[in-house]
């Protein structure tokens, strides 16, 4: 009887194979060639010219990876502690917490993005408060400076905010999920056995919320790593990224699909490895602890 | 124990009011009376009004609902058969499928929208055979020989990301069901698909219910994989926003937004009554107390239990599904029956009223979409992403596509009001016989700069590189005007193809990028910057620097006695448009006086129509009961020595067009 249902995973693997993996196998395709101009027009060869040429990108790939670091760390600091508060929470308080950080998903990610600058501009809404306040008065009598207001957008920390703004829901809810879900007789018998409540937190409850944090990790630095929009918003087109960089070969300027693909494929490889590194250090259990 | 919570709480507090502070912004400036999105000129409800005019949001909104609703219900009927079956299969099978599902769930979303595009069109460039070939033997049904991204492509890519959502939601619920359940009620003589409906649908229910929320979500909320998989033809919300955070977002996003925010939130807020109700109840019953429930829901609930109830039920929601079948052909029926001309034009960049006029005119509808660069057009065009009728280029794009054979002659004897355009902006270099191209606007790039931040008077390109204004000067965020502007200042042409030449330009750039003298790099959203103050300068171009002066009086316009760019935007025709007659009508309706007087008016960009142009001073008076500043007119309308300064790009040849990128990635980094 098992057999007869094992017959409805056929048209998923099918479509697997014909919407997943050959995608990714025409983009390998499209990595390894190149454009060659010849007499009659242009042809297609076959060349690893796309990788080898990548050395002019590696400032790209050390941005990306350096601001999607800082950013997951950043998230990882207030997602895990905002998480395991909400979870001592009574029922109602943490249905409405999770109500409320699921709604702002509603609000297209770009819009609120926007939002962001007018609030970092150079004379928004933030820079106006500290001169309203005297944080920039204060500034200048303490370091002697003389500047009107602080350049926060178009920075690297500006980039990083955007990301941990946006990605934040994304850690606080794995991690959220299996700290509801532990049980709580092995805490009481962890305190029965003597330890104090950090001891407690450290030996039971970090690891045992370990397989949220991976699965946390990963929903941040994956999007981060990658984003192009948030970058350009925030970043005034000074921080360029790896996901500006693919952009921009296929609906940008510089349009060669091939070195997009290229760059795309190196990327999905860096990140399948760090995952797989990451998992390593989870239980393994491929489960998505989403909700 | 009581204060240890009181500052917990106050964190939780402090994350959401981090989550919540950009989303109270966006819906205060929705009741914004002005047009910005950061500047407060009283409360109004002029943008919810506007809203059910605004054609692009209301379509794109449509579009995004559709897409969502149709893929979340694909793909979790699909799910959850796929998730069933996988879990019957032994474990050799079941490990490698489920990491393949995994996949684009580990992937970046861009890696995911990338494979998929360069898939689709792939499949594109060999369908055309398969099309002929099925034509050939077989008259029944006839397969179009030319696909295109679009709607058809952006519902596979969201099904696709979706599924993986349903099946690891569903997934855990199987695992826990217990697997006797099933031959228990085998054994009891169900079929075993009497043994799917009855035992194991209803204990995974909560599984399908949770992934089809999050599928939805994901779905509403998705950009990237949409921005890839839908051309241009095709626009989602996000799509619509993206376009606009380039230029201005109008506060109509905001409006919409708003609205479905409260809707989520409202229904959330039902949800969540609902389910505290449900926790107490459960907690009285557990306590042995008898529970007072309203007796028509004790009744409603009875009578739903009877066969006739069920019956009821199920005739209800088979209804509701048709309706809804229904209503998506009859719209996509609706829509396509028509005569229609696909145009592809920039941003902002008509009065939307003459599309409006055209339809009622003709009867023809008019699918206006926009890109926001010529490299972008060039992009969709070259992966087969778009299926334009009209496209209104700039002079270099349009020689590079009539060299490479793209565009389609124009047939003049139906657009008699070519006649009216301007002499001197026909026969251009760009199409030197005139055979391809209708002017629709031209201009001039100059430095926009704030009077009010600088006390000199400003008449050279020096100034953007002068350390005097370090950290105050926007770059132009695009090698082509960005080094152009650089050659022209060194007193070179912005046409040469001297690599030696352009690579002083080029240090020229890096130079003053080193010294700190750019706050940034921006294309579009230099409005919303210039407007606010946030920058001293700017390079942008004449008819853009006159809708910002409405918003910000101190700014200013030169164009530098170096000389500058100077430009055409002209409607041109694909080859093998699928409605070449139809862009015909669409080209001599635009070409009017008329509608040259109104575009002058909405956009600020100058027309190439002789009357319109000598017109539009004294129409202007008419229209607003005041005179037409003659300042604003000439920057407008630059006169014939000014253009004399100026040069016009011509297309750059293809290694030089390499040198200007890898310089341009050179100083980004």
């Amino acid at each position: 009887m098992r057999t007869k249902r094992g017959l409805f995973a056929v048209p998923y693997v099918i479509w697997l194979a014909l919407f997943v993996v050959i995608p990714i196998v025409i983009m390998l395709v499209y990595s390894l060639t190149v454009e060659v101009e010849t007499a009659t027009g242009t042809e297609l060869a076959g060349s690893v010219e796309n990788f080898t040429g990548m050395s002019l990108y590696m400032g790209v790939f050390g941005r990306s990876f350096w601001l999607a670091l800082v950013a997951t760390l950043i998230c990882l600091l207030i997602g895990y502690p905002v998480a395991y508060l909400m979870s001592r929470e009574g029922p109602g308080f943490q249905r409405v917490a999770m109500a409320l950080i699921m709604l702002p998903m509603w609000m297209n990610f770009l819009l609120r993005t926007y939002s962001w600058m007018a609030i970092l501009e150079n004379n928004g809404l933030l820079n106006q408060l500290f001169q309203k306040i005297g944080v920039i008065a204060l500034y200048n009598r303490l370091t002697g400076s003389d500047v009107e207001y602080f350049q926060m957008i178009r920075t690297p920390g500006a980039v990083v905010l955007g990301m941990v703004y946006n990605y934040l829901p994304f850690m606080i809810l794995p991690i959220y999920t299996v700290l509801t879900k532990l049980d709580h007789r092995l805490i009481e018998a962890a305190q029965d056995l003597g330890a104090n409540s950090s001891t407690v937190f450290r030996r039971v409850i970090l690891p045992l919320s370990v397989s949220g944090i991976v699965s946390g990790v990963t929903m941040v630095f994956v999007p981060s790593v990658s984003t192009f929009a948030i970058s350009r918003l925030l970043g005034g087109g000074t921080q360029m990224m790896l996901g500006d960089l693919i952009e921009n070969q296929f609906l940008g300027g510089a349009y060669n699909p091939h070195l997009g693909a290229a760059i795309a494929m190196v990327m999905m490889v860096i990140v399948v490895i760090c995952m797989l590194v990451m998992n390593h250090f989870g239980d393994g259990e491929g489960e998505a602890v989403m909700l | 124990m009581k204060k240890n919570r009181f500052g917990g709480r106050a964190l939780i507090a402090l994350c959401f009011l981090f989550l919540y502070l950009p989303i109270l912004l966006l819906i205060f400036f929705s009741f914004n009376a002005g047009g910005s999105s950061a500047v407060w000129r009283g409360f109004s409800l002029r943008w919810y009004g506007e809203l059910f005019h605004n054609r692009l949001v209301i379509e794109s909104v449509a579009t995004t609902l559709l897409v969502s609703l149709l893929a979340t219900a694909i793909a979790t009927v699909a799910g959850t058969f796929a998730a069933v079956g996988i879990y019957s299969l032994s474990k050799k099978w079941r490990d490698p499928i489920l990491v393949v599902n995994d996949l684009p769930m580990m992937n970046a979303d861009i890696v995911t929208g990338v494979a998929l595009c360069l898939f689709f069109v792939a499949f594109f460039r060999g369908w055309g055979g398969i099309a002929r070939w099925l034509n050939s033997w077989q008259s029944l049904i006839d397969f179009p020989e030319r696909l295109t991204l679009g709607l058809g492509t952006l519902l596979i890519a969201h099904v696709s990301f979706n599924l993986p959502y349903v099946i690891l939601n569903v997934a855990p619920r199987l695992r826990q069901m217990d697997s006797n359940l099933v031959d228990a009620a085998q054994d009891l003589g169900c079929t075993w698909i009497q043994a799917f409906f009855k035992v194991i649908l209803p204990e995974i229910k909560p599984g399908i219910v949770s992934g089809a929320l999050i599928a939805f979500t994901m779905s509403v909320d998705d950009f990237v994989i949409s921005y890839f998989t839908a051309g241009s033809s095709t626009q989602t919300l996000a799509m619509t926003i993206y376009g606009m955070t380039k230029k201005r977002v109008t506060p109509v996003v905001n409006a919409v937004s708003t609205l479905m925010f409260l809707a989520v939130m409202i229904v959330l807020i039902i949800n969540n009554v609902r389910s505290a109700k449900q926790a107490k109840i459960a907690a009285k019953r557990a306590s042995m107390e008898p529970v007072r429930e309203n007796p028509r829901v004790v009744k409603f609930r009875e009578w739903m239990a009877t066969p006739r109830g069920k019956l009821t039920r199920r005739v209800t929601a088979a209804a509701l599904c048709a309706a809804f079948l229904v209503t998506v052909v009859f719209l996509t029926a609706f829509t396509t029956s028509r005569p229609v001309v696909n145009v592809c034009s920039w941003g902002e960049y008509i009065d939307e009223s003459l599309i409006d006029e055209f339809e009622a005119e003709t009867g023809i509808r008019v699918n206006y979409q926009t890109t926001d660069s010529n490299e972008t057009l060039y992009s969709l065009l070259e992966l087969g992403g778009a299926d334009y009728d009209v496209i209104v280029p700039s002079d270099y794009m349009i020689s590079q596509l009539i060299e490479e054979g793209r565009l389609e002659e124009l047939d003049y004897s139906q657009i008699p009001n070519f006649e009216l355009i301007d002499p001197r902006f026909r026969n251009l270099p760009y199409d030197p016989e005139n055979k391809y191209t209708v002017p629709y606007t031209w201009g001039t790039v100059g430095i926009i700069y704030n009077a009010a931040m600088v006390d000199e008077e400003i008449t050279s390109w020096s100034a953007l590189y002068d350390d005097k204004y370090a950290g105050q000067v926007l770059l132009i965020n695009n090698s082509r005007d960005a080094f152009g502007i650089a050659l022209k200042y060194l007193g070179y042409s912005m046409n040469t193809t001297d690599p030696n030449e352009i690579r002083e330009a080029y240090e020229l750039v890096a130079d003053a990028n080193r010294r700190g003298v750019f706050q940034g790099k921006v294309m579009d959203e230099v409005f919303q910057t210039m407007e606010g103050g946030n920058a001293a300068f700017a390079t942008y171009y004449a008819g853009d620097y006159l809708s910002m002066l409405e918003n910000n009086e101190d700014l200013r316009f030169v164009i530098p006695e170096e000389g500058s760019n100077w430009f055409v935007d002209a409607m041109c025709v694909l080859k093998d448009a699928p409605n070449y007659d139809n862009a015909m009508k669409w080209i001599n309706f635009i070409a009017s006086t008329d509608a040259n007087l109104r575009n002058m008016d909405t956009i600020w960009y100058a027309s190439p129509n002789t009357k319109a142009l000598e017109l539009y001073p004294s129409w202007y008076e008419e229209q607003y009961g005041e005179e037409l500043d003659p300042d604003i007119y000439a920057i407008m309308a630059a006169p014939q020595e000014v253009l004399d300064r100026c040069e016009m790009y011509i297309c750059l040849p293809r290694n030089i067009r390499k040198l200007y990128n890898d310089l341009w990635i050179d100083l980004g980094i």
